[in-house]
Formats: C-alpha cells, structure tokens, sequence
C-alpha cells in the first residue's frame, strides 16, 4: 500500500514539474522577463536561467514520473523547490503584485503559488525521505 | 536509463549524484540547442531586462524637456480619474493603443509610466515594451504610481 503511495505521489509530484517545465518551455522569451520582475538575479544571468530551469523540470520531473534516475532526479529537484519557495516568499513578503510565471503565462497571486510550493515541497521532502534514506539505498 | 549491473554496485549516494549530473548536462544541451533554434528564445542582452528606473514625484521637476505620462493601469481605471494629459497604454489592448502614444512622443519627451500603486508590475512591462518596440530610452517608472500621485494632489 505504501509502495502504491509513493509511486502515486511520485507520479503527481513529477507530473506537476513536467508540465510546468513544458509551458516555460514553449516561451522561454516570455519567462525570462517573469524571472527579471522578481528582481533578484542579475540581469545577464535572466536569459540562461530562463532557456535551462524548464528542460531541468521537464526532464528531473519526467525521471521521477517515470520512476528512472529518481534518485538523481530528487536531488535536483528538492533545493531546485526549496529555493522557489525562498523566493515567492521572499517576493510576497516584500509586497511586489507580479505573476509568479510558474505555469508560462500570466498565472496566480504569489499566496497561492507559495503555498502550491509549499504543498509540492513537502511531496518531494516524502519521496525523497522514502527514497533517498539509508535503508531505501542499500 | 535504468540502473545497470554496473550502477548497482557504486556506492547509491555517488550513483544518485552521477545521474543528478546526468540530468543537468542534458537539460544545459537542450538549453544550448533552444539558444540557438527556438523561435521564442529569450534576448541575451542584459539591457533587455533591466527594469526602468524609477521616480519619485518629488524628482519630476528636476527632470529635463518636457513629460509625456502614459497610464498602464486598466481602461476602466483611467475611465475615472488619471493624471492630467496622460496617455493610456496596457498590455490588454496595446494594438490599439500604441498609435496615441506614438503621436504624442517625439524625441526629447521623457515618458513616465504609471500604475496602481507601489506594488503593481504594470508600469515595468509597459516601460519594457515601448524601450523595445518604440527604442524609447528615457524612461522612468513613477514610484509609488497613481496612489502617489493622488496622496500629492489630494
């Protein structure tokens, strides 16, 4: 039954990255000028972060759906949403009224997607608890 | 993909970094592949997304020729009330807005872009498009938009 729940979760938790990453994917123009709203990465740096971060989801989020290179997939995943979270709360606690860009284009307040992150972290915190300890590993 | 004889028997922490390394060197070829093909790929001039500066009301006076204002808060909002010979320009009907923009521009005129209050975003992306669509280079964002502006002329 816990087997059965973890490859669930595994599934919506990667499902979530994977079509996130396929929207900012599309658009990368678009989502580069949503990252340079949040005022927190120096400019040059907006055009690479936004043609990398959407292949990163699309491909760690499809590794951990699909159930392969999971292990890697979670390693990358886990800061990659622990950083989000910083961010879009960092963001709404500074009072700024921008889209969070998450999903592509336009999107939701930041209350919500800090508490979509939050929610996805603690998803990925259970998989990889259940993945990743010691005696997952041996 | 899947865990070959060979992987199985590396140490699992070292196993999970090797394919976390995996994944990050094919999502930086996909990047350099969109880079150069996409047909929507970001600019990679920094220029591009630096924000606009933005302006204190107490700094308008100080500010050099003419102030073409241009209101990027909703029609209906610029409906009721705006700053006195603004133009009004947002993303949800730019097409047909533009045009009064542009015959009100000329070189020389410094555009101030506006919106609802201190938090908004709206005056950045206006400010962006017209630096890009428009070349237009003195730009500022009013701080603290039309709630500022309000509080000074009550």
């Amino acid at each position: 039954m816990k087997r059965l729940a973890l490859r669930l979760a595994e599934i919506v938790a990667g499902g979530v990255f994977l079509y996130a990453g396929a929207l900012k994917a599309l658009d990368p123009a678009q989502f580069a000028h949503d990252i340079a709203l949040y005022r927190l990465m120096p400019a040059a740096l907006v055009a690479p972060l936004a043609l990398t971060l959407p292949w990163l989801e699309i491909l760690a989020g499809g590794a951990i759906a699909l159930g392969l290179w999971r292990r890697g997939a979670l390693l990358l995943l886990l800061p990659l949403s622990l950083a989000f979270l910083a961010i879009v709360g960092i963001t709404w606690a500074r009072g700024l009224d921008i889209a969070c860009g998450c999903f592509g284009t336009g999107g939701s307040s930041l209350a919500l997607t800090f508490f979509r992150d939050l929610g996805l972290v603690v998803l990925l915190g259970w998989i990889a608890w259940r993945q990743l300890r010691p005696a997952a590993l041996r | 993909m899947s865990s070959t004889a060979r992987d199985s028997s590396r140490p699992p922490l070292r196993r999970g970094l090797r394919e976390a390394a995996g994944i990050l060197g094919l999502a930086l070829a996909l990047a350099l592949a969109a880079a150069w093909l996409h047909p929507r790929r970001p600019d990679f001039d920094p220029h591009t997304y630096t924000l606009a500066p933005e302006l204190p009301l107490t700094r308008l006076a100080a500010l050099p020729g003419s102030v073409l204002w241009i209101d990027a808060r909703s029609d209906a909002a610029f409906a009721a009330a705006h700053i006195p010979d603004a133009v009004p320009l947002n993303e949800d009907h730019w097409e047909t807005l533009l045009p009064g923009v542009v015959e009100r521009w000329q070189p020389g005129v410094t555009v101030v872009v506006y919106c609802d209050h201190r938090q908004c975003q709206s005056s950045q992306q206006v400010a962006r498009r017209l630096r890009r669509d428009l070349g237009i280079d003195s730009l500022y964002v009013l701080e603290g938009g039309w709630q500022a502006w309000q509080e000074a002329h009550p």
